[in-house]
């Protein structure tokens, strides 16, 4: 048995990925699989799974009910994605040019900076986010800082009211992604051959021109990668908004939670995650598609 | 303003030197606090680990600690922070919580789904530590599932300082002046149940036509509420960053134990009231564990201290007792706060909420609606 194992490398290879393939069946394939059996089942008043199959619950997500259009869950479904969008777009223009910074900064001082992007990450993400309440709030640390300077300078100073708010909730989001999309960004800039640039400036190319058609093109791969780390994530989330915006509104992850702990829904808690995740699947599907990007993402 | 700033320099500073020395001094100042009293009477023990999933900052640390002190046992804390959320996790079965803390009008539902575990009355003899009134309530009679832990109320909490005209009732937190300063606890059923009030309706109403109704009023509501906050609404109310609101009695006596001009009104149209219940799961693992957690956290000397750092209404007579004998300003002013220690008038005028049963998806869809528009 050991012998003939010694001897086959498919079986050998199968033995080594094993261990992954079962973490991957156990918790991926396994949980999925029951959300989507719960999406089409129905419940009773009491918010039991009744395994009957039912189309019901995503009709009722996309619209249609018996008492006619009903836009409400679209609504959410949008807001979530026009958020993501917002903080993917503004993290993108932030991270880009620290990210250039630091690739063109002396190797020496690269690896301080890239670890000063990187202590944030070390304190808890949702006490990070209640430091953003103390800042933000009518009488925090931003207002009465703020106030200090005008009154020093004798300037009429009205507090501003962020906390809670939705401006605070995309702050917080910002800063939130900001170090996934300095990273791969990072990455791929560092990667960049200098002898590029010296050709590009053999060819008359000035510095403008080098940077659109040199350093641009080359870094796609890392603002891909980064677009797509930072835009699913923040898609799903709602901790930032539940704690910066004061709960006032509800996103897809606010709504698929509150089938499964407030609404006793679980079916339809499934099937608008199910709706959520083929959305973040089509889109980032396209997205890399659309780049023709696919293989450098798995590379870099 | 200066001020202000200082204190969150102070604050800053604590958490640093907390994180600096915290490794070396903490285990002899744990010591010195942690004179523990005896469990009395003292249960025989096998299990090695108990489970509890309660609600939100609601048992004090000490009382944890004494317990895994006194009998050896490792306590598992995990915290909800709405009924609905604990009868979820709890009915799909997998969990393995040893005790549960369900709200009044929760425990009806998970004993008709055979999620609780009939108390065994001899092994409890801290019953007798409880004030009858807060026995054999309709819920519950008998009290054969449950024992009490805290009551309270969902009222009007006020800034007197920042608010010039005094709500007092439900339908006043409609006033344009309150626009945008208000706080309302994230719980669908309390909020939509104050607007039900103030409609003049039933606080559990399952009519259709009524609940479109409430929809509507709570909008408008909804347009000035600065913040839905089930977690810890005291922090915004004592930070300025809203004036009123409706909160737990708990979190509007320590709001105004930190901002005394803070005031809690009960509403003309009679408060919410509710009551939280100890109880055990039905597939509790570690039975003799949960006794004996019973027994010893609601003992008065243990229990008292919950008028310090979590007051609610406090059904346990020992812990008044205790509490009289060895703190007398903390019973003095639990007795004398019209917060803590209900009127009888107004307990009179209260509602209790319960279940809505088929109901209960109008209820979660004008949250949604309310939070979606």
């Amino acid at each position: 048995m050991l012998q003939s194992l010694r001897e086959n490398r498919r079986w050998q290879g199968f033995l080594l990925i094993l261990p992954a393939l079962l973490v991957l069946g156990l918790l991926l394939v396994l949980p999925l699989g029951l959300t989507v059996v719960t999406s089409f089942a129905q419940r009773d008043v009491d918010g039991n799974v009744i395994y009957t199959f039912t189309l019901g619950n995503y009709w009722r997500l996309l619209g249609f009910t018996e008492t006619g259009w009903d836009d409400l869950y679209l609504k959410i479904l949008l807001r979530s994605l026009a958020l993501a969008l917002q903080t993917t777009t503004v993290v993108l223009l932030l991270a880009y040019p620290l990210a250039y910074f630091i690739a063109r900064a002396p190797q020496r001082r690269r690896n301080l900076l890239l670890f000063w992007v990187l202590v944030p990450l070390w304190t808890n993400f949702v006490i990070r986010i209640y430091a953003w309440v103390m800042i933000l709030r009518s009488q925090g640390v931003l207002n009465s800082t703020l106030g200090a300077v005008a009154g020093l300078v004798d300037l009429p100073w009205q507090p501003l009211d962020l906390y809670p708010s939705q401006s605070a909730v995309l702050i917080g989001m910002v800063y939130e992604f900001l170090p996934f999309m300095i990273l791969p960004v990072y990455t791929s800039l560092e990667k960049i051959e200098p002898a590029l640039y010296e050709a590009a400036a053999d060819l008359h190319a000035n510095a403008l021109q080098t940077f659109w058609r040199v350093t641009i093109p080359l870094s796609m791969p890392g603002v891909i990668a980064g677009t797509i780390l930072t835009f699913v994530p923040v898609i799903g989330t709602f901790v930032v908004s539940d704690i910066l915006g004061g709960r006032q509104v509800i996103l897809v992850g606010n709504l698929v939670q509150r089938q499964f702990l407030d609404a006793r829904d679980p079916p339809f808690g499934s099937a608008a995650s199910i709706v959520l995740l083929g959305i973040t699947l089509v889109l980032t599907l396209y997205y890399t598609r659309r780049f023709g990007l696919g293989e450098e993402i798995a590379a870099g | 303003m200066v001020k202000k700033q200082l204190w969150q320099v102070w604050i800053v500073g604590l958490v640093w030197l907390l994180a600096a020395c915290g490794g070396d001094n903490a285990p002899s100042a744990e010591h010195a606090a942690s004179e523990c009293p005896a469990p009395n009477p003292r249960l025989e023990v096998s299990s090695t680990e108990l489970n509890l999933f309660v609600w939100t900052e609601y048992i004090p640390q000490r009382t944890v600690d004494c317990f895994e002190e006194v009998y050896g046992i490792r306590v598992n804390r995990e915290e909800y922070s709405s009924s609905e959320e604990l009868y979820a996790k709890l009915s799909v079965g997998s969990a393995s919580y040893d005790l549960v803390q369900p709200t009044d009008y929760i425990v009806n539902l998970m004993i008709r789904q055979g999620l609780l575990r009939e108390l065994d009355r001899s092994r409890l003899p801290v019953l007798n530590n409880f004030d009858p009134n807060y026995l054999d309530l309709p819920f519950d009679p008998g009290n054969r599932y449950t024992l009490p832990y805290q009551a309270g109320s969902d009222g009007i909490v006020v800034n007197t300082a920042a608010v010039e005209n005094l709500p007092q009732s439900y339908a006043d937190l409609w006033k344009p002046e309150y626009a945008g300063r208000l706080v309302l606890l994230d719980d669908s059923r309390a909020i939509i149940g104050a607007t039900l009030l103030a409609l003049g309706y039933n606080v559990y109403t399952q009519d259709p036509a009524q609940l479109a109704e409430a929809k509507t009023k709570l909008a408008e509501l909804a347009q000035g509420v600065k913040l839905f906050d089930s977690d810890s609404p005291k922090n915004a109310l004592m930070a300025g960053d809203v004036d009123l609101g409706i909160v737990w009695t708990g979190e509007a006596i320590l709001a105004q134990r930190a901002v005394p001009s803070i005031e809690y009104i009960y509403p003309s149209e009679g408060v919410i009231l509710w009551q939280d219940n100890y109880a055990i799961p039905a597939e509790a693992p570690h039975l003799d564990a949960a006794y004996a957690w019973l027994n010893y956290s609601l003992q008065g000397d243990l229990f008292w201290q919950m008028l310090e750092e979590f007051p609610y209404t406090n059904p346990n007579l020992a812990a008044l007792e205790y509490a009289r004998q060895n703190h007398p300003e903390l019973y003095t002013s639990y007795v004398e706060s019209p917060i803590t220690n209900t009127p009888s008038d107004v307990l009179e005028k209260g509602h209790y909420l319960q279940d809505v049963g088929e109901a209960t998806l109008i209820y979660d869809r004008i949250w949604t609606e309310i939070k979606g528009e």
